[in-house]
């Protein structure tokens, strides 16, 4: 008898054991990799990196201006055609089509999409957008980032709405409301912490996306707000540095790296308050 | 006193998708200005009966009605029936309690603006009449931008009344309108019933046997899909015709 409660108990310790080392062993490198960051990338911030553009490959000095204004300009035409596509698709789902196989169908589609490789993403547009129109842009970028919000957006839409109980929609229903104001004025409010929420964490998503943009905006080593032309990206620019023979570039690269984790430990840190201010 | 006609069902059937056949050749009128109980065990109806009138099973698919439901002479099971126009004169309250994610103002005030009211003289005007009607005007007059979920569950059901009372409709559903409340609150709502009769005719299904012989003029009692007997609710508590009936009211089953 004695000896099978050992065991259990045994047993137990070693299972305690293992779990905590795992948890610590993902641990250590998600602090490592964060501390290092931050270190390094502390140390090369400075104005300068905000308000100029790149100097002369080789040349001390210059900035980032280039690369963050095309991220910002990049993210924000993904969010804005990635969202209501994202969103609309979602309503669709949960709504008009609630327990229809297509509904099924779409979910379980966009669930598949969610875990494609960007990359693939990248040369899919690279074929569509890219070499038809014969050099890289700006645009492309942002349809290859919209492609991967889309079923993010359109999952966590879907799941919101269809945890707003359907009673809600019935006593709409029951003062004479059509359907598309049924959702808009009532769904839409039930689940729009939710929704935003999702449409913040898809934002943080693709904010640190490269693969991508390689294959779509590439880079442009100057100052341009032409989304028609090749444009610069943070991500792409950290790549390009971090490979590059000059420390000047690295302790650039460190500098973008650190602000570009910043934003989105930011956007993510924002979506999970209001998912706890929400549901507290 | 002679009492017009406010719902003639007639002959009514009713199948749920996959041919569940849930009510079967249902008769019965419902008076002007009166409160109706239907009543019976789980499952015999009651709830399909009440939300044929406003055609709420219109909202799912492949639901089918034969027979006839005269509102006013005109008969509500017509295809060609506008239902947003039927859902506004014919009110419903359900058994949790349904408050819009807004503030209580804006909950009263979602049906008048459906129907195109704007005006905000107007509108506050309404939402207060509307709250005074339910009795929950004291109570929330000085908190009308708060959201409506700060409200106690009773004070959220008698704010549904209100929703539903402030687009005047002519006849009032309640869907066991009590059933998740407290002594209290149900009291306050069942007190209700008695003034706003005077202006909407309030057909109720209930659980609760006191509850209907308390509040309603006429019963109906519904089993397995049909309704056994339908009378004053004087006669069906204490001399019902149906051998049926008087098992249920006496409690012998259900």
């Amino acid at each position: 008898m004695m000896t099978h409660e050992r065991k259990r108990k045994i047993e137990g310790i070693i299972a305690l054991t293992f779990s905590t080392l795992a948890a610590f062993l993902g641990l250590f490198w998600l602090v490592f990799i964060l501390g290092d960051v931050l270190v390094h990338g502390v140390k090369a911030l400075n104005l300068s990196l905000f308000i100029n553009d790149p100097a002369p490959a080789g040349v001390d000095g210059g900035g980032l201006r280039n690369a963050f204004i095309g991220q910002l300009m990049i993210t924000i035409c993904a969010t804005l055609i990635g969202v209501p596509v994202g969103v609309l698709g979602g309503t669709f789902l949960a709504e008009y089509a609630r327990g229809r196989t297509v509904a099924r169908l779409i979910s379980i589609l966009a669930d598949i999409m969610v875990s494609v490789p960007s990359i693939v993403i990248g040369t899919f547009i690279y074929a569509i957008l890219v070499r038809p129109i014969g050099h890289f842009n700006g645009w492309a970028g942002a349809v290859a980032l919209s492609i991967i919000m889309i079923p993010v957006v359109l999952r966590t839409t879907e799941d919101m709405l269809s945890l707003v109980p359907w009673t809600l929609r019935e006593a709409a229903f029951a003062l004479g409301a059509p359907y598309y104001k049924v959702i808009t004025q009532v769904v839409y409010r039930g689940a729009a912490t939710g929704i935003l929420t999702g449409i913040l964490l898809s934002i943080a998503r693709v904010a640190g996306e490269t693969a991508p943009l390689l294959f779509t905006s590439f880079n442009n080593s100057f100052y341009s707000l032409n989304m028609s032309q090749p444009i610069s990206s943070l991500t792409v620019t950290i790549f390009q540095y971090a490979m590059g023979p000059y420390d000047s570039w690295h302790s650039q690269a460190w500098a973008a790296a650190f602000v570009i984790t910043i934003f989105i430990l930011l956007l993510t840190i924002t979506g999970r308050l209001i998912i706890k201010w929400r549901y507290k | 006193m002679a009492e017009s006609v406010e719902l003639e069902v007639k002959g009514l059937d009713f199948h749920y998708a996959g041919n569940i056949h849930a009510l079967k050749k249902i008769n019965l009128t419902v008076y002007k200005n009166t409160v109706t109980a239907l009543i019976g065990p789980s499952g015999c109806g009651k709830t399909t009966l009440l939300r044929c009138f406003n055609r709420m099973h219109d909202l799912y698919p492949n639901n089918r009605y034969e027979g006839e439901i005269l509102f006013q002479n005109q008969n509500v099971l017509e295809k060609r029936i506008d239902l947003i126009k039927l859902r506004s004169r014919v009110g419903m309250v359900f058994q949790k309690p349904t408050p819009f994610p807004m503030s209580i103002f804006d909950n009263i005030a979602y049906g008048l603006k459906l129907k195109g009211i704007s005006k905000r003289s107007e509108l506050s005007e309404k939402v207060e009449r509307a709250l005074k009607h339910s009795a929950l005007w004291d109570e929330v007059k000085d908190k009308l931008n708060a959201s409506a979920y700060e409200l106690s569950g009773g004070q959220q059901q008698r704010l549904v009344i209100a929703r539903a009372l402030a687009v005047n409709p002519e006849v009032l559903l309640f869907d066991e309108p009590t059933s998740a409340l407290d002594p209290i609150s149900t009291a306050k709502i069942e007190e209700l019933t008695e003034t706003l009769k005077k202006e909407v005719t309030i057909v109720i299904v209930t659980h609760n046997m006191q509850q209907a012989a308390r509040i309603s003029d006429w019963t109906g009692f519904l089993m397995l899909g049909e309704l056994i007997e339908y009378d004053r609710t004087d006669k069906i508590f204490t001399a019902p015709s149906e051998k049926l009936t008087e098992d249920y009211v006496t409690g012998r089953f259900g």
